[in-house]
């Protein structure tokens, strides 16, 4: 398995576009956003100033784009192709191809979130302890996977055709909704509820959290567990019914 | 399962206990038995829709079986899988793009319990001087090779292909069988689906013939000529033709007049013409040829057809 975990980093290493939007991407959103802000601008409600709010925000937002859309995208064309037939033919285990992407979609998520990091720290000037540095790589990535689970369930679900429209309106709308373009603290009070229950708040709310000195809350934790364990779940079932049809 | 297997069974390289498999109101394969002994170059024959890519799936354990039973050298396909005892090639077998050949066979290889080296798997397969091209960049023909080159990356005892030669040309079919019949003589058992009976016909030692699903006829390239009337006649008539009469000659099987010319085939050729002089008649221009796989196939499909409708 570890051969086709390897194959499948090249391949993603050397995909430009793929690397483009999900590494250099969420750096230059970034610098839209929160670069002619001054330190002073606070993010309502937060208790952060914007730098630090968006760092955060995009950090997750190019490790949500590199696992969702690696994993979607490229499971319904190979299941479409028929290559995950090809697999199922060696002795690679059923779930090992799963694995093998969400592999190479992390081993890309984690430079694009350093990336925002490195960016956000050199032109804002946002400074955080050593420990939270650390456990703020730690949380976005694991946090990741959710979203991977997530990119595996829509390949399994949609057709070849269909996956790229299915994976934006999921992507911009968890993405826009769960306040990771511009803090949901703005939306109105209807929204920002429904806001607060989505995978994407609660995922960005982590790192948040972490930047404030605290360990995450219980509720965002759990949301994030429970979400990973529905989506994780739906791709087990989706997958298992793939096979059945061959 | 296990206390299931007799040892009969688990001396078969493969073996079908009436297998059906429906899509819907569709029925794909129907109670289909066989057994592929060791050593054997089998063609799986039949018209498109006749269910040999479904024999296939099941045979792989891509797809289950509604009923029956499919063992593989006397285990579940997917265990025969995972030993390295059969490689395959599919029709719908997409391949990674973005990646060039040489990885692929790399990672073929890498997967399989025992391996060949990939410069030797490419170079088996033809394909040595593509090693750095792109997948995606490959022609119809060259993907087949390549799809040739992941099935035999290791040692495997059975090589299952399916329609292994569409989208090469007439040379590329040629290199393709002679590298093979190398794995035929190596001692492998290979199968292979087709809808080039010539290639069945020239390539098998055994032909199996697939039609709605069930086996119509199993046996060499010859017994299935032979079982739908094996030669065909042709002859030229002066005078008046007493049709007549040549209907009534022994193992006649169909007659064609047009003109002065009679055409007929025959299970026996040598008896038919022995009884044609017989009727004092004096034919010219007399020709006995064996009937092609194809012609021999289409006399039993049609022969079913109408059975059955």
């Amino acid at each position: 398995m570890n051969s086709l975990i390897k194959l499948e980093i090249t391949r993603a290493l050397r995909n430009k576009k793929f690397l483009f939007f999900s590494v250099v991407y969420p750096s230059v959103l970034f610098l839209l956003i929160a670069g002619s802000s001054d330190s002073s601008t606070m993010v309502d409600g937060t208790g952060l100033n914007l730098a630090a709010f968006m760092m955060v925000s995009m950090a997750s937002f190019g490790a949500l784009t590199a696992v969702l859309m690696g994993n979607s995208e490229r499971i319904a064309k190979e299941r479409e192709s028929g290559w995950v037939r090809q697999l199922r033919l060696t002795t690679l285990p059923g779930r090992g191809y799963v694995l093998a992407k969400t592999a190479s979609a992390a081993v890309v998520s984690l430079p694009s979130i350093v990336v925002v990091f490195v960016v956000a720290a050199v032109t804002k000037g946002v400074r955080l302890d050593a420990w939270q540095w650390l456990a703020l790589v730690v949380a976005i990535w694991a946090g990741s996977l959710c979203f991977a689970a997530l990119g595996v369930a829509i390949g399994y679900l949609a057709t070849g055709d269909a996956v790229r429209p299915i994976t934006m309106i999921v992507y911009f709308g968890l993405s826009i909704l769960g306040g990771l373009w511009f803090p949901s603290t703005g939306f109105p009070q209807w929204l920002s509820d429904i806001a607060s229950w989505l995978p994407t708040h609660a995922y960005a709310a982590l790192g948040q959290a972490i930047e404030l000195g605290n360990a995450p809350h219980g509720k965002d934790v759990t949301l994030i567990v429970a979400y990973f364990l529905v989506f994780a779940g739906g791709a087990a079932w989706l997958y298992r019914k793939d096979t059945l049809k061959a | 399962m296990g206390s299931m297997t007799t040892t009969a069974q688990a001396t078969e390289v493969v073996s079908f206990e009436r297998v059906s498999k429906s899509y819907g109101d569709v029925r794909a394969v129907d109670g289909l038995t066989l057994d592929l002994h060791p050593g054997e170059t089998v063609a799986l024959l039949g018209p498109n829709g006749a269910g040999k890519s479904t024999t296939l799936d099941l045979l792989l354990g891509l797809r289950p079986a509604d009923t029956g039973s499919v063992r593989v050298f006397g285990t579940s396909p997917r265990d025969a899988i995972v030993q390295g005892r059969v490689g395959a090639m599919l029709q719908s077998g997409g391949l990674m793009d973005e990646v060039t050949v040489a990885e692929l066979v790399k990672l073929a290889c890498a997967l399989h319990p025992k391996p060949y080296k990939p410069g030797e798997v490419m170079s088996r397969a033809g394909i040595a001087q593509l090693a750095d091209r792109k997948v995606n960049k490959l022609s119809g023909g060259q993907e087949q090779r390549v799809r040739f080159a992941l099935a035999t990356a290791g040692a495997n005892d059975l090589i299952v292909l399916d329609e292994p030669t569409t989208g090469m040309d007439v040379s590329a079919r040629q290199a393709f069988w002679a590298t093979m019949r190398e794995q035929a003589d190596q001692g492998r058992t290979v199968l292979f689906a087709t809808h080039y009976l010539e290639e069945a016909d020239a390539i098998a030692d055994r032909v199996l013939v697939l039609h709605r699903g069930r086996l119509l006829a199993d046996g060499t390239a010859a017994e299935i000529k032979a079982r739908a009337g094996a030669r065909k006649v042709a002859f030229d008539l002066e005078g008046d033709i007493d049709e007549q009469a040549l209907r009534a000659l022994p193992f006649l099987t169909t007659l064609d007049v047009s003109g002065r010319t009679v055409r007929l085939q025959s299970s026996d050729a040598d008896a038919t013409v022995h009884a044609l002089y017989g009727l004092g008649v004096y034919p010219r221009n007399l020709e006995v040829a064996g009937l092609g796989l194809e012609q021999a196939f289409v006399a039993i499909t049609t022969a079913e057809e109408a059975r059955t409708s």
